[in-house]
């Protein structure tokens, strides 16, 4: 059964994009049929992220209304045969993709993919609604900083209201991703807890991603930072995450802030 | 020369509409703090609505009329009309005054507002309403009765209620509990981390309930001072 | 893994800049007016079509832009009996040929 999973946050800058490349390549790897959609109409970073920049034909956009076949669109990465991208138009504005268009492209994903991850744009108008509007579940990223804090727990909000699932009157999993945490400074108490993002926003954890150099390098790169730093503490992260989303149950690991994870004795559940 | 007759697409004919009527009093400056204050509880209550201003007994000059239409534009409150008044205020800048001088008076139907009404209705009959989840930022929940929450209410959140208002959990947004006018309204939480709270009007926010940040509480109107005790 | 062994030797920033100064000439070329490449496609597609039935979705196109040359690929399945010279407008999904063609051209991806 094919999971359509949205990437989302309402905060601008925290990680989407480069979580979603991350967990749609550590799905690949792991044997997933995976494709990654950009929604972030206008302005596209998915295509960047994942090193296709250069081979972008057809969007999104295009697709949705009708004017080429998804697959013609589909590009396949170099480096996972399982991995595929969908490209944001660069040059359309947002009003061109139309709802029914991206149901149609949704539910044709699903037929041959086991992951359609969206990635969904920042804010919370009508791009950020599109991304979610057909999700079986969510991954919230966030900051531990009380603005991206604040703006995902709107985000979580609307997940429970301009869903198809919600309007269903069914409740989306949602899971918090923890970006660009830092343990000594949250050891300091100049950086939120991880206790307290759990305790205020009430969804179970999925992964806690250590702040690193590596992801800036894995985006100067163009590669998710699974392929590139798989040795790195994100890349071991978003590893682990990919694997809690196809079922497996395992403790969230901490990071140590040395390239290393605490004994991972994090429950999944809000305190 | 014969007259044109107008073309025969060109109709007019009267009708009547309900409109709200506001009646200020002087000074006009307090009415429109006292008006900000409910606005505060209910924003946008009057948008889009048709608001019919009563100036009867004011003795507004122009410019203070003017004046008054514009503090309420900048409410979104617009005015269609003004009421109580002879033609001293008749000028093409201002609304149409509603009441012709000295001829016949108009019967608008008009529906004074209550001081603090009903936010937007649910039941006939004030009922329990029971929330088993997190009430999330940018959430507004009204409500004719008890609201129970079962979680947290988030930052940017709120919850308006005519009765009491109970949580379970962490209060960190806004409640207004009694909002209809009823003074025996509680409020109720687990841990008091609120931007405000208020019962029939009478607000405390966070700067107010320092001492109780943190605590589990109970809030209720002792002879019109909002008031509030630890739990434990 | 190959890929990051051509960039062994060179730091992640000058990987970024160059890619960057690639795409964005193209994405500037791209806003201020058509774009080369989607015109040369559209125009090559129609050529053909002029000749043969073409099914737009045995069609497919590839690009890889580069800083001194882009390539472009095009595969186009012909059917058996293309000896049969047909005018035909390019086929479209949904809309009037021509019009569509003329959109096409216009509006890169």
């Amino acid at each position: 059964m094919a999971q359509v999973l949205v990437v989302t946050s309402g905060k601008g800058g925290v990680g989407k994009t480069t979580t979603t490349a991350a967990l749609g390549a550590a799905l690949a790897q792991h044997g997933q049929r995976v494709v990654v959609v950009d929604f972030d109409v206008g302005l596209r970073n998915l295509d960047l992220v994942m090193g296709a920049e250069r081979r972008v034909v057809y969007d999104l956009t295009y697709v949705a209304q009708g004017n080429v076949r998804l697959h013609q669109a589909l590009i396949r990465d170099r480096r996972i045969e399982t991995l595929f991208l969908l490209a944001a138009s660069q040059t359309r504005d947002k009003d061109a993709l139309s709802e029914e268009g991206v149901e149609r492209v949704i539910k044709e994903l699903r037929a041959s993919f086991d992951w359609v991850i969206c990635d969904s744009p920042a804010g919370i108008e009508r791009g950020a609604t599109l991304a979610m509007r057909f999700a079986d579940l969510a991954v919230v990223v966030t900051n531990p900083e009380v603005s991206s804090v604040r703006d995902s727990d709107r985000i979580i909000g609307l997940l429970d209201a301009k869903t198809e699932k919600a309007a269903r009157g069914e409740r989306m999993d949602k899971h918090l991703l923890l970006t660009r945490y830092d343990p000594v400074r949250a050891g300091r108490g100049d950086m939120l807890r991880i206790e307290d993002v759990m305790d205020i926003l009430s969804i179970p954890l999925l992964a806690v991603i250590p702040e690193s150099e590596d992801v800036l390098r894995a985006s100067n790169l163009g590669s998710p930072i699974t392929l590139a730093s798989p040795k790195s503490a994100p890349a071991r992260a978003y590893d682990e995450a990919a694997q809690r989303l196809m079922g497996v149950d395992k403790p969230v690991s901490i990071p140590n802030g040395r390239n290393g994870f605490l004994t991972k004795l994090f429950g999944r559940r809000a305190a | 020369m014969t007259a044109v007759a107008p073309p025969a697409s060109f109709q007019f004919c009267g009708r009547s509409f309900l409109a709200f009527v506001l009646k200020p009093k002087m000074p006009t400056s307090e009415w429109i703090a006292e008006a900000d204050k409910w606005l505060w509880r209910s924003p946008g209550f009057f948008s889009g609505k048709p608001v019919v201003v009563d100036v009867s007994g004011l003795l507004l000059s122009k410019e203070d009329a003017a004046g008054l239409i514009a503090d309420l534009g900048m409410r979104n409150i617009r005015v269609m009309g003004m009421l109580g008044t002879d033609d001293r205020l008749a000028d093409p800048a201002l609304p149409p005054l509603l009441s012709p001088a000295g001829k016949t008076e108009f019967q608008i139907p008009s529906e004074t507002p209550d001081p603090q009404p009903m936010p937007a209705a649910v039941a006939a009959a004030a009922s329990s309403l029971l929330i088993d989840s997190p009430v999330r930022s940018g959430q507004s929940l009204f409500h004719d009765g008890d609201v129970t929450v079962i979680g947290s209410v988030s930052s940017g959140a709120e919850i308006v209620a005519s009765g009491s208002i109970h949580i379970y959990g962490t209060l960190r947004g806004r409640v207004l509990a009694g909002a209809d006018g009823n003074a025996k309204a509680h409020i109720f939480c687990r841990r008091l981390e609120a931007e405000l709270i208020a019962i029939d009007g009478y607000y405390r926010m966070a700067d107010d309930i320092s001492s109780f940040l943190g605590k589990s509480v109970h809030a209720w109107l002792d002879d019109s001072a909002l008031t509030i005790k630890a739990l434990d | 893994m190959t890929w990051l062994s051509l960039f062994s030797r060179r730091k992640s920033a000058s990987v970024a800049r160059e890619r960057l100064q690639i795409l964005l000439t193209h994405e500037r070329v791209a806003t201020s007016q058509s774009d080369l490449i989607p015109t040369l496609r559209e125009e090559i597609l129609a050529v053909v079509a002029k000749h043969v039935a073409v099914d737009p979705e045995k069609v497919e196109v590839k690009i890889d832009r580069g800083k001194a040359v882009s390539l472009l690929e095009i595969e186009i399945e012909i059917p058996a009996t293309a000896g049969a010279k047909i005018f035909s407008p390019l086929p479209q999904a949904t809309k009037g040929a021509s019009g569509r063609l003329k959109e096409m051209a216009a509006k890169p991806a």
